[in-house]
């Protein structure tokens, strides 16, 4: 028993050593596998960047108070991306298209205020985008509401009585990119082991690995760890840009670390089985790519799932990137997403990660030669 | 030319069975069938321990399949086979330990270099950790490739990658090794070098497994040969006794013209078949020494001959009269 468990251990060592020392061998390919999810992680951001707040021009016809205080407010209103300009070059950068909107506060807009005179703030929007021209037409009443509420507490009867579910609030792009490093984690390690698997019967090396005595599953955990190995590089790149470059700090370190373990080891079990069962490595990295976006959004990658509707839900719960979700919105920000609790999800993820294990095991041992 | 047409030998002979102590293989009614694609139909083989045993046939025509059938890398539809005395699948484990295999595409890492293929090779076999790099050192040294232990397979020659697969292979000391087209897109020298390190292996008392598609390889290496075609078994012999049974004694003429009377030496008594190319005339005879008389006789009334001579028939000749089809088809 003893010298069994002694010679699987060695397998796995030589499978992982084995599998480390090619993928080093090709360069190229590890680094597009580290490249790939940071640029999802970037690209995603950036996509976020570039749709969350409308570029708008503001011209303080008035540079009262009461006018500062108004500009104050539409900052707060997280909808604009603001520039304070003149009145001739606003509406050249309207024209330009250059900005979604010009917001002009008029002058003597501090004595109509004090005398609680009509103040007319003009916006004039360029209603090409439907999504930019909504978020102007809710920010800018909503601007002026926080305006009033600041300005003129007393005169508001009716306020807020908010009480937060959790004592920070987080704003969508640091929510979001921990969502983003999940699907980095899950397209490293479904290209790095997919490929490594697939690689063996693409170049025929598989026969070495049938032929021999050793356990099929001795072979399948030792490719795992050295697809592990290979990817830890670009999770380190991840979470360097995650946390240095976006400046999204985890709330909980050592969840941080416990969850990327166990997410990339799912993926990795993931990209294992696909790469024994499709034994083509243009088709697994295809596959890798094509599936894991769907579900990084059918996952509640944008916000909690269970803000969606039913279905859509069900939908998601069928799918580990959910989990993982979760569990990284808890590390980073101290959320939950569901009501399972921290341990479920994980035993969740835990238990997809051994049941798509052993369907791995399950391929390769039944795998033949097709001659 | 002649239209000579060849009998094709329906069924094999029988086998001697072999006791199971002296049986390194044997396959009962083996069948592997594709779909509507039978590759091996009902092949039934016993070979000896310690004997270079041949799997003879064009391309297509099962060999490879046979083979990863006995390694296991392929489940047989029906039949049965048996490793050593062990059952397969029952007992595949047991028989990857005592099997050593070339297969026929090397199944080499070339990115890696040929110690870490050696190295790699003796984990996943379990070699004891302290004989492993003396081991390796002595199968390097044994392949030629000791001086090149430490590039990468991928810089290597054909030659050099069917060498470092073969050392691979005896690496665990198996006492049944099988090669699949040990020596395909291998050169001249390379080849002999090959067929040495075969010969010697039968010195060491292993039993020795190849496929071929080179008569001449199989004539040199094998004690033992069965010709099989479109996945049938057609014989099995020595390749002495193929020669004698099935190929007779061929008469090689050059003659100063084209002979006309080609039908007239088609009807002599123990004529298979008559070929003619140019000046140059085979005839194929169950008995050289009773039809040379009658040939030289029918010859001369047309032409003179500048040369006649006897010999043994080779085994494309034999492979031919056997399938009806040449080896290369």
């Amino acid at each position: 028993m003893l010298h069994a468990l002694r010679y699987d251990l060695r397998v796995i060592i030589a499978c992982a050593k084995k599998d480390i020392k090619s993928g080093l061998t090709e360069r190229a390919f590890t680094i597009i596998s580290i490249i790939l999810p940071v640029n999802i992680l970037v690209l995603l951001s950036l996509f976020v960047l570039a749709g969350s707040q409308a570029p708008t021009a503001v011209v303080m016809a008035d540079t009262g108070p009461h006018a500062q205080q108004f500009y104050t407010a539409m900052i707060h209103a997280h909808s604009f991306r603001l520039q304070q300009t003149t009145a001739s070059s606003a509406q050249q950068l309207l024209a330009a298209g250059k900005v979604v909107a010009v917001v002009t506060i008029p002058a003597e807009f501090d004595s109509r205020v004090d005398h609680h005179a009509p103040v007319q703030v003009n916006v004039d929007i360029n209603n090409l985008n439907t999504d930019f021209t909504n978020d102007i037409r809710r920010a800018v009443p909503l601007s002026i509401t926080s305006f009033y509420a600041a300005a003129f507490p007393n005169l508001v009867s009716v306020v807020p009585n908010e009480q937060d579910a959790y004592p920070q609030d987080t704003d969508y792009i640091p929510y979001l990119t921990v969502s983003i490093l999940v699907v980095g984690l899950l397209v490293g390690g479904l290209l790095l082991a997919g490929t490594g698997a697939a690689r063996e019967w693409e170049r025929e090396t598989m026969k070495e690995l049938l032929l021999a005595p050793a356990s099929r599953w001795a072979m399948l955990l030792g490719k795992m760890l050295g697809a592990f190995v290979l990817s830890l590089a670009g999770v380190v790149v991840l979470l360097a840009v995650l946390v240095l470059a976006i400046g999204v700090r985890p709330v909980h370190w050592g969840e941080v670390a416990v969850f990327t373990v166990l997410t990339l080891t799912m993926s990795i079990a993931v990209g294992t089985l696909l790469g024994t069962w499709i034994r083509q490595r243009q088709a697994v990295t295809a596959l890798s790519i094509g599936t894991t976006l769907p579900l990084f959004f059918l996952s509640g990658a944008f916000g909690p799932i269970s803000f969606t509707t039913r279905p859509l839900q069900l939908l998601a719960r069928s799918f580990p990137v959910y989990y993982a979700i979760v569990l990284f919105q808890h590390a980073f920000h101290n959320f939950r997403l569901n009501t399972l609790g921290v341990a479920t999800n994980g035993l969740v993820l835990a238990g997809y990660t051994l049941l798509v294990i052993a369907l791995a095991a399950v391929i390769l041992r039944r795998s033949t030669l097709a001659h | 030319m002649p239209s000579n047409t060849v009998t094709l030998v329906q069924a094999a002979p029988a086998q001697t069975r072999l006791p199971a102590a002296e049986a390194a293989i044997e396959l009962r009614e083996l069948r592997k069938v594709f779909g509507n694609f039978v590759a091996v139909d009902n092949l039934s083989l016993t070979i000896t321990r310690g004997e270079i045993f041949g799997l003879l046939g064009p391309n297509g025509s099962g060999k490879t399949t046979t083979i990863n059938m006995i390694s296991g890398l392929s489940t047989p539809t029906s039949g049965t086979i048996n490793v050593m005395g062990y059952a397969l699948p029952h007992d595949a484990q047991q028989i990857r330990r005592l099997l050593g295999a070339v297969p026929q595409e090397t199944a080499l890492y070339e990115e890696l270099s040929a110690w870490a293929n050696m190295d790699f090779h003796a984990d996943l076999f379990g070699i004891p950790r302290r004989e492993k790099a003396a081991r390796i050192t002595k199968t390097l040294e044994l392949v030629q490739l000791l001086d090149r232990k430490d590039s990468r397979v991928s810089t290597f020659s054909g030659g050099m990658k069917r060498r470092l697969a073969l050392g691979r292979a005896l690496l665990h000391e198996p006492t049944l090794i099988y090669l699949d087209e040990p020596t395909l897109g291998v050169d001249v020298q390379a080849r002999r070098a090959i067929w040495d390190y075969i010969l010697g292996l039968r010195e060491q008392g292993k039993t020795v497994l190849i496929t071929t598609n080179y008569l001449e390889e199989a004539q040199v290496l094998c004690d033992r040969l069965a010709i099989i075609d479109r996945g049938k078994l057609i014989v099995v012999d020595t390749p002495t006794q193929l020669k004698r049974r099935y190929g007779g004694q061929v008469i090689e003429v050059e003659t100063s013209q084209p002979i006309r009377a080609l039908p007239e030496l088609q009807t002599l008594a123990g004529v298979q078949t008559v070929t003619q190319s140019g000046t140059h005339l085979q005839i194929v005879t169950e008995g050289a020494e009773k039809v040379v008389p009658s040939v030289i006789g029918i010859l001369t009334r047309e032409a003179q001959i500048t040369d006649i001579a006897v010999r043994e028939p080779n085994l494309d000749e034999v492979f031919l009269r056997l399938t009806g089809t040449a080896l290369r088809d």
